[in-house]
């Protein structure tokens, strides 16, 4: 027996968070330049940057594991998103918990170390490091957060924490979940890659490290596993701290207000060198995430 | 007839001696691998009858009665080993060129199976003994001061444990682990032992089983002699030996479980001895991921990382509950499928290029494309992407680790993996990638023997990752109780599921749409890594582009203040200090000067008399 209906769901849901996934690179885009009195490109300026990319009449490629890697980025960051539930849609989200999922929306960062890696190019291997490190710091904090929140709710189970949430009210609304969230809050900017933790790709300090080397319908799929794993990790936010959604409007309307505070916090703070990202990362943020997990206990 | 179990444990041992005696290229070797299969094959040949009734036999050799009984749990830690040992013996046939290697390699194998299926302390006392022998006549033949480093440690490890089974016999005058079980669970209520003892006999025993497993602060032998030996063998040194460490903890909960509960009580809900467990292995996993970070030798960095896997093993132990044993016992077998692999691929790149630094090598995935895959399959198990049989234990650890409510020493193993990812990654760089040094370019493939050994070990590192099922439900079985639920597939304990199928189903679809868009872009062409963009300059093939050397600095200056202790040249000052002392004893008290010697002789008088001897 084939389940056409979950079928039809995963379809659509792919195309859907693809979509908005480049909305939101859009909006990321329009809303730095109004803070900065630009106007700014159009909203959907990331869907014609990447229908570009894949039109060029040819690409250069180092290797088979540099065509690999963006393809294995894209294909974990699109089945990280099959397994949260997003809104009503449970798609696969039954069989596989919180530590699985963190785990999948891990696996992206390595498919693109290993792509940029065999182009042998110095500028992306400085940015592998840089990525590599930033990765190691701000695990500890990470993973302190996530606990804190399986330890209050006592599941793994990303569904069981929805309901949960909507049953006693979101995470944010007890003080120790509060304290995860902003730790958590902080590691998210270096998850999406914006300032003050965008080292991995600093474009005016290591020319875009390790996709330096990417070019044409390469550089394509980058954009497009940005674009869902933009998605993948603002949904994973809401599901988790802001007690998921009803239907697919307000899990949009969650998802915007996470990468809002993401946008105003990246716009005015200039980029962190390495060693201080690691030094703050094994600082404040873990310093909070025990508390909070003591708080959970 | 001779017993099966016999033979389990003393073929490997029978072989490599003939293969030493008779010493012919070729016949050695099929010595050898013959006396490394037959483990395995007896293993397979009595699982059905292991699920049903333990195996039995005993033999009194010299007035004791050494007991052998394969039950549930030996039969599990003896099927990773001789698995480990088949594979080992595959690499050396390609890797070793000396019957030497041989007799001393397949005797650590007899010496390992013997610790895991006695059931007294004089058999696994005596096998312990062979294998640390064994493992350290392997060591000696490249490195010295290595060897000795490792030897002295294990002997102050094998002697603690000594001393520990000699209080154990004084207070319950038995040998074997049945009466000693027995005895000590009686005494937890009466109370014979004192607190005191039972924390002696505790620590001495931790101390045995640390050493070989490699906890901080007694893992400063493993980088040495993991690396100064034949990496070949090494698979079998990290992959199933360390884990006589790792089942020393266990036989520790089963032989003095309860009596420690008695004795200490609990530390805010949790056993307090295995408390501290739990933090030596958390401990170890982050000290030895972040020096495993920043080797600069493929050895020393495998080394590292074996130390570190090891102690989420000892965590997982320490967490006390029946999740964290089921955790901790599918992370031996991963831990042995994958770091097996891990040693395998690097004898085949040492045996190929003859180096072992970093910064001696590049772009060998072109020339060594099945090793390299192999290596991946290696490296992405160890660093747990999911459909692997790594992420399935890990995740059981972490699924244990929170649920016992241990949340800080659940945050070490995030911080290990996230450690873990960036080790493995500069080892992809610095060997695989970028540009191939010229003295390199006539670098081939690995041989065949080599190659067969790799497959043996990588298919169970896919097997067990896509159908995690398997080995939960023996483990299931082996704890006695449905422990980890769900079935081939499917793994589900009270608070969280893992489909590994779906997960790999949901992956492929992924990897499905993204090789579809990919090949829905135009053409391809393939262009050299020289040429590539350097600030838009042109490059040459003297230039150095490939990043080989320190590669993580900034990580070395941001852990600078810790990385100012070392417990090696703590060790090694320790050691200064006990030579000077012996040299000083001797220059001081054997003078040469008669007169002293008769002062001696009126002291040790004068002490007689006024002890009214005289």
């Amino acid at each position: 027996m084939i389940d056409w209906k979950l079928i039809l769901e995963v379809i659509g849901m792919l195309i859907y968070a693809t979509f908005m996934g480049f909305i939101f690179m859009g909006i990321e885009r329009k809303a730095m330049a109004r803070i900065q009195r630009r106007v700014g490109p159009p909203i959907y300026q990331p869907i014609i940057d990447t229908l570009k990319l894949l039109g060029k009449k040819e690409s250069v490629t180092h290797g088979f594991i540099y065509d690999f890697g963006p393809i294995f980025a894209l294909g974990a960051s699109i089945a990280a998103l099959l397994f949260i539930p997003l809104a009503g849609f449970r798609l696969f989200s039954v069989n596989a918990d919180l530590i699985v999922v963190a785990y999948l929306l891990e696996v992206p960062m390595l498919g693109i170390m290993l792509g940029a890696m065999s182009s042998g190019n110095p500028y992306s291997a400085v940015g592998v490091q840089r990525g590599l490190l930033t990765m190691v710091a701000m695990q500890l904090p990470y993973g302190l957060a996530l606990i804190a929140v399986i330890q209050h709710w006592g599941t793994f189970k990303l569904n069981e924490l929805v309901s949960l949430q909507q049953a006693h009210g979101w995470s944010i609304l007890v003080p120790a979940l509060f304290l995860a969230m902003i730790v958590f809050d902080i590691v998210f900017q270096a998850m999406l890659g914006l300032e003050p933790f965008d080292i991995i790709t600093a474009p005016a300090e290591i020319s875009m490290g390790p996709m330096v080397e990417y070019g044409g319908k390469h550089a394509a799929i980058l954009f497009t596993q940005h674009a869902v794993q933009l998605f993948a990790e603002t949904a994973f936010f809401a599901v988790i701290f802001l007690g998921g959604a009803s239907n697919l409007l307000e899990l949009l309307i969650k998802q915007i207000a996470v990468l809002f505070i993401a946008i105003f916090v990246a716009s005015i703070y200039p980029r962190f060198t390495i060693d201080q990202a690691a030094k703050f990362f094994w600082k404040w943020p873990t310093i909070l995430g025990i508390i909070a997990v003591l708080l959970t206990m | 007839m001779i017993n099966e179990l016999l033979i389990i444990i003393f073929a490997p041992l029978i072989a490599g001696v003939i293969a030493w005696a008779l010493d012919i290229k070729g016949v050695r070797e099929a010595i050898g691998l013959i006396g490394a299969a037959i483990p395995l094959a007896y293993l397979a040949k009595l699982y059905s009858t292991v699920l049903n009734e333990a195996v039995n036999y005993s033999v009194t050799v010299s007035g004791f009665t050494l007991q052998f009984q394969l039950n549930t749990m030996s039969w599990y830690f003896a099927a990773v080993a001789s698995l480990v040992g088949l594979a080992m013996a595959l690499g050396m046939a390609s890797t070793s060129k000396s019957s030497y290697d041989w007799l001393f390699a397949l005797m650590s194998y007899t010496g390992v199976l013997g610790v895991f299926l006695s059931q007294d302390f004089v058999g696994f006392f005596l096998l312990w003994e062979m294998m640390t022998f064994a493992s350290f006549m392997m060591v000696i033949r490249r490195n010295k001061h290595e060897s000795l480093k490792y030897f002295v440690l294990s002997v102050i490890g094998a002697y603690a444990m000594l001393i520990a089974i000699g209080i154990l016999y004084a207070k319950t005058g038995a040998l074997d682990f049945a009466t000693i079980r027995q005895a000590l669970y009686v005494d937890a209520s009466l109370g014979a032992i004192s607190t005191a003892e039972t924390a002696l006999i505790f620590g001495l025993f931790l101390t045995a089983f640390g050493v070989k497993a490699g906890a901080v602060p007694l893992h400063v032998w493993a980088p040495g002699a993991y690396s100064e030996t034949d990496q070949s063998y090494t698979t079998f040194f990290s992959g199933a030996l360390s884990k006589a460490g790792a089942y020393g903890f266990l036989l520790l909960y089963i032989l003095m479980g309860y009596k420690l509960y008695a004795a200490f009580g609990t530390f805010h809900g949790h056993l307090t001895f295995a408390y501290i467990i739990a933090w030596i292995g958390a401990i170890t996993v982050v000290v030895a991921g972040f020096l495993a970070v920043l080797q600069e030798d493929i050895r020393k960095l495998f080394a590292y990382s074996s130390v570190s896997q090891v102690g989420y093993i000892l965590l997982a132990f320490g967490l006390g509950s029946s999740l964290g044993f089921a955790g901790g016992l599918f992370h031996v077998l991963s831990h042995a499928v994958f770091k097996g692999l891990f040693w395998l691929v690097t004898a085949a790149i040492i045996l190929q290029t003859g180096k072992t630094q970093f910064k001696d090598m590049g772009g060998l995935a072109e020339k060594m494309p099945f090793t390299f895959a192999m290596g991946l399959i290696a490296v992405l198990s160890l660093s747990g992407i999911p459909p692997m049989a790594g992420f399935a234990s890990k995740w059981l650890i972490y699924e244990a680790a929170i649920s016992a409510h241990m949340p800080l020493v659940a945050g070490a193993i995030f911080l290990g993996s996230g450690i873990a990812f960036a080790y493995v990654v500069r080892f992809l760089y610095a060997v695989w990638f970028g540009q191939r040094p010229s003295d390199l370019e006539d670098v081939k493939e690995a041989p065949l023997p080599l190659l067969i050994g790799m497959t043996l070990l990588a298919i169970p590192n896919l097997l067990f990752g896509v159908a995690p099922g398997i080995v939960t439900k023996y483990l299931n079985r082996m704890l006695g109780g449905e422990i980890v639920g769900g079935d081939y597939y499917k793994l589900v304990t009270p608070t969280g599921t893992y489909n590994a199928l779906l997960v790999t189903i949901a992956l492929t679809i992924g990897l499905v749409i993204a090789g579809l868009v990919y090949l829905y872009g135009a053409k391809v062409r393939k262009i050299k890594v020289t040429n590539t963009y350097q600030s838009g300059n042109p490059v040459t093939e003297e230039f150095n582009l490939s990043i080989r050397k320190n590669f993580y600095r900034p990580l070395a200056e941001a852990l600078e203040f810790w990385l100012k202790y070392s417990w090696d040249r703590f060790y090694e000052r320790l050691a200064g200090i006990v030579e000077d002392f012996a040299d000083s004893i001797r220059q001081s008290l054997y003078n040469g000067n008669v007169q002293s010697y008769s002062w001696y002789l009126a002291i040790v008088l004068l002490i007689l008399a006024l002890w009214g001897v005289l």
